[in-house]
């Protein structure tokens, strides 16, 4: 009988097949050494591999959820929520408000839970409640994602308080031990930058904290409501509809924002300080600049 | 045994062989240790055999043949698929049990269990890409065996029934394979189920497609429910099936014999059972030796796959609200998935792999030609090549290389990061993502080769797709790598286009790199960069 091309596959001998078998376990013996011995640092590279994916998955979150609040960089609001990204709240915080826990723990729950309540709250906005465990959209996972990406600013935040970085508060405004000159590890006094006369209405906008609530893209409209404050994309079509001209209104509402309640929103969720804290200078052109169709951001 | 008088009657050493002996006996279920020698040197077994007491003596050698015919030993006549089919389930037995310590199948921790095997367990990634490589081996093994039985004609008289048992377990590997896929809990595994049940749904009439659906899932989606119930499916029910199948068709395949080769007898003879006592080869010691060698060579060359060249994938948590992009099933339902695209979910999910099974358990009873040699089968084996053919192309247009392109930019983004996987970028790392601005109107390169290849290849992509697409025309891409957070990169594509109308568009898309994450790809070499000192590159 003819041999076919892949007459090579027939191995007869007996010898020849237990060898290859021999060779083979030999072979599978030393492919599982050579895995254990570099088990440890596979494990270790995994350990880390995880741990970096959750704190991108926090960081996703926290671009889609947080950034309105707390900043996109996380040094907060002025009057709407505290920083994150600040070297007080990493060594200081927890000892200021008594809490024996970590500080993990204290995000986490902060998250989960949020702040519920208005009783003693210096902030604008409530923290929602995040998990939804309590009702909100959060899984367990993602608030710990959220967590560690909130607590991977520690490294960056310990640097604060230096002559280049000088705020270690970076916007915590209910820190008693602001007062206290700092010990060793905790945050030093803060240096008030020297002001550089009028800031521009975009700067303002942005940190006065309006931004928080106010989107300045979207209309203000029966079906497209700003849930917190009212929506400033129409501004200039609105701001004349309540009795005075537009330009009044607008600085009436920054400087006295309780005057006048939009139908649907609630009084004393703005901060009614913004008069002391701007000129009246740049209130003038914050006003100009929110009324104009055209603004530039 | 009284152990003095026998003394007395031999000598001492002579008593104390015999005993070795004797041990030595019960362990080969009797074969002396003489004979076991005769064996290894090759010599012809005396009259009567002694080398057949194992198979009366031994449960598991009892049910293999105690010869076989010399011309079906031969490795191509069979490739030991069989065998191999049978061996992998074995493979997934054993690791899958090891698997099932570290796993809970409730959706708050299964997938967390995931990583934790991942990470904590020694020999955990190990044992779960082999279980994966196991699985993905079985299917492509089971099919192979059909098509090797298929092409010999070794499903004609009196094997007809051997087959449709064949074709019972080929399903249950299948099904088998497809519950397991849910357990991770991950993206992946989450919406290929979803998708696979929902095929269930289309089942005519609507009540009973959605009382399928109902109980598969558990509940209208797939939840804590389902998942207990794909992992029953898993770990026992078919399992039990399995094995139960298992039995009946290796009855039969011992009953009538491995088919010879066709030219070896008449048309319409079957002398299988008939083996002239020259041409035997007996199970003991030949073709046991040649089983054990090439299982163990197998198994090698599972494991080197294994270390090297595989990796189960993990994607993100199971995510009921969001379905990433171009979400696809197991390569081996991709046929299926392509037949969705082109027909109705009633007529491809439900109507023609219903038709087809019948068809395929039917094939021994439909072809009524008696003869297994090729040439007198001309039709079968032909039709049988088409099929082949049909299947391969249903499959590439399972793939999300035909008919599912999303948006233009969309589509680049996906090609170089895509939402789950690891994709061009997540492989080249942290390290090759230098920060800065670059736009592909101003065709950057920097210092890292790496990246000057992405920064081409997003180029290149965006240029491609302009081309093709009449609604994406002057379009460029800006490419911005900002530090996030301490070793946390951000990278943000943005792709901004004139449509056919000449109106400008944009589309951005962000996402995070960790420094310390891996990301891989499930075939490929792997990667082992974390065996490098830290710093180095």
């Amino acid at each position: 009988m003819k041999r076919p091309w892949y007459s090579f596959l027939y191995v007869r001998s007996p010898i020849v097949k237990i060898g290859l078998g021999i060779a083979s376990l030999v072979l599978t013996i030393v492919l599982l050494l050579f895995i254990g011995i570099i088990e440890e640092r596979r494990m270790e590279a995994q350990t880390a591999n995880w741990a970096g994916r959750e704190i991108e998955k926090g960081a996703e979150l926290y671009a889609n959820n947080c950034y309105n609040c707390h900043g996109m960089d996380g040094k907060g609001l002025p009057g709407v929520a505290p920083a994150l990204h600040s070297k007080y709240f990493f060594t200081q915080r927890l000892n200021d408000i008594g809490w024996s826990g970590s500080l993990h723990d204290y995000v986490a729950l902060t998250v989960a839970a949020g702040r519920p309540s208005r009783v003693q709250s210096q902030w604008a906005q409530m923290m929602p409640t995040w998990s939804n465990r309590f009702g909100g959209p959060f899984r367990d996972d993602q608030v710990q994602a959220v967590t560690a990406f909130v607590l991977n600013w520690e490294e960056d935040a310990m640097q604060q308080g230096a002559a280049d970085n000088p705020d270690p508060w970076q916007y915590f405004e209910d820190a008693p031990s602001r007062a206290v000159v700092g010990e060793d590890g905790a945050p030093v006094a803060a240096v008030t930058p020297e002001p550089t006369g009028p800031r521009p209405p975009q700067e303002l906008f942005n940190v006065m904290g309006c931004l928080g609530c106010h989107n300045l893209d979207q209309p203000q409209t029966p079906n497209n409501r700003g849930p917190v404050g009212p929506n400033l994309g129409n501004l200039y079509e609105t701001a004349g509809t309540h009795g005075e001209d537009a330009a009044t209104y607008v600085h009436n509402s920054i400087v006295n924002p309780n005057a006048y309640i939009s139908e649907g929103y609630t009084a004393g969720i703005m901060p009614a300080n913004f008069g002391e804290r701007m000129s009246e200078e740049e209130i003038n052109s914050l006003v100009e600049w929110l009324l104009d169709p055209n603004r530039q951001r | 045994m009284a152990v003095q008088p026998e003394i007395e009657k031999k000598s001492f050493v002579q008593t104390v062989l015999d005993t070795a002996d004797d041990v030595f006996t019960r362990i080969t279920a009797g074969i002396p240790a003489g004979e076991v020698r005769r064996m290894i040197r090759g010599e012809a077994p005396g009259r009567p055999n002694p080398r057949l007491k194992p198979h009366s003596e031994a449960f598991l050698l009892h049910i293999k043949p105690t010869y076989y015919h010399e011309s079906v030993t031969k490795f191509t006549h069979t490739f030991r698929l069989g065998l191999l089919s049978t061996y992998l389930f074995f493979v997934e037995t054993i690791t899958g049990l090891i698997l099932m310590i570290w796993y809970a199948p409730t959706p708050e921790r299964a997938y967390e269990d995931m990583i934790r095997l991942l990470s904590n367990v020694p020999f955990g990634q190990f044992m779960r890409d082999m279980h994966r490589l196991g699985a993905e081996l079985m299917v492509l093994i089971v099919t192979a065996h059909m098509v090797r039985t298929y092409l010999t004609g070794s499903y004609k008289a009196p094997r007809q029934f051997t087959w449709f048992t064949g074709v019972i377990l080929l399903v249950v590997t299948l099904f088998l394979s497809f519950s397991g896929y849910l357990l991770p809990w991950d993206q992946l595994a989450f919406w290929a189920v979803t998708i696979g049940t929902s095929m269930a749904e289309a089942v005519p009439p609507a009540i009973v497609g959605e009382t399928v659906n109902l109980l598969a899932r558990g509940a209208p989606d797939i939840g804590a429910n389902g998942l207990l119930r794909f992992y029953l499916l898993h770990v026992l029910f078919l399992p039990l099936l399995l094995f139960l199948f298992f039995f009946v068709h290796y009855y039969k395949v011992v009953h009538f014999g491995i088919s010879l080769p066709s030219d070896e007898e008449e048309v319409g003879q079957d002398t299988a059972n008939k083996v002239p006592a020259d041409r035997r080869v007996y199970f003991l010691p030949d073709v046991m030796i040649d089983e054990a060698s090439f299982l163990i060579g197998f198994t090698a060359l599972m494991v080197l796959l294994t270390a090297f060249f595989f990796s189960a994938p993990l994607e993100s948590i199971a995510n009921p609200q969001s379905t990433p992009l171009h979400t696809v099933a197991p390569w081996y339902f991709y046929w299926l998935q392509g037949l969705l695209k082109i027909a109705d979910k009633m007529i491809a999910g439900v109507i023609v792999p219903g038709v087809l099974l019948v068809l395929l358990a039917a094939i021994p009873y439909l072809d009524r030609n008696p003869s297994r040699r090729g040439r007198d089968r001309r039709v079968a084996i032909i039709s049988g090549i088409v099929a082949g053919i049909v299947m391969i192309i249903l499959s590439w247009m399972g793939t999300p290389y035909y008919a599912v392109q999303g948006a233009p930019a969309v589509e680049v983004v996906q090609e170089l990061m895509p939402e789950e996987g690891a994709g061009h970028v997540r492989e080249a790392g942290y390290q090759h993502l230098p920060l800065g601005v670059y736009d592909t109107r101003e065709h950057p390169t920097t210092d890292d080769a790496k990246f000057n290849h992405i920064l081409h290849e997003f180029e290149a992509s965006i240029a491609r797709f302009e081309e093709q697409d009449p609604s994406f025309n002057n379009a460029y891409g800006i490419l911005k790598i900002t530090q996030e957070q301490p070793r946390l990169k951000r990278i943000t594509w943005e792709i901004y286009w004139l449509s056919a109308e000449g109106v400008e568009d944009r589309f951005v898309r962000t996402f995070f790199l960790h420094e310390d994450s891996l990301y891989w790809e499930q075939y490929g070499l792997r990667d082992f960069s974390f065996l490098r000192p830290p710093g180095q590159e």
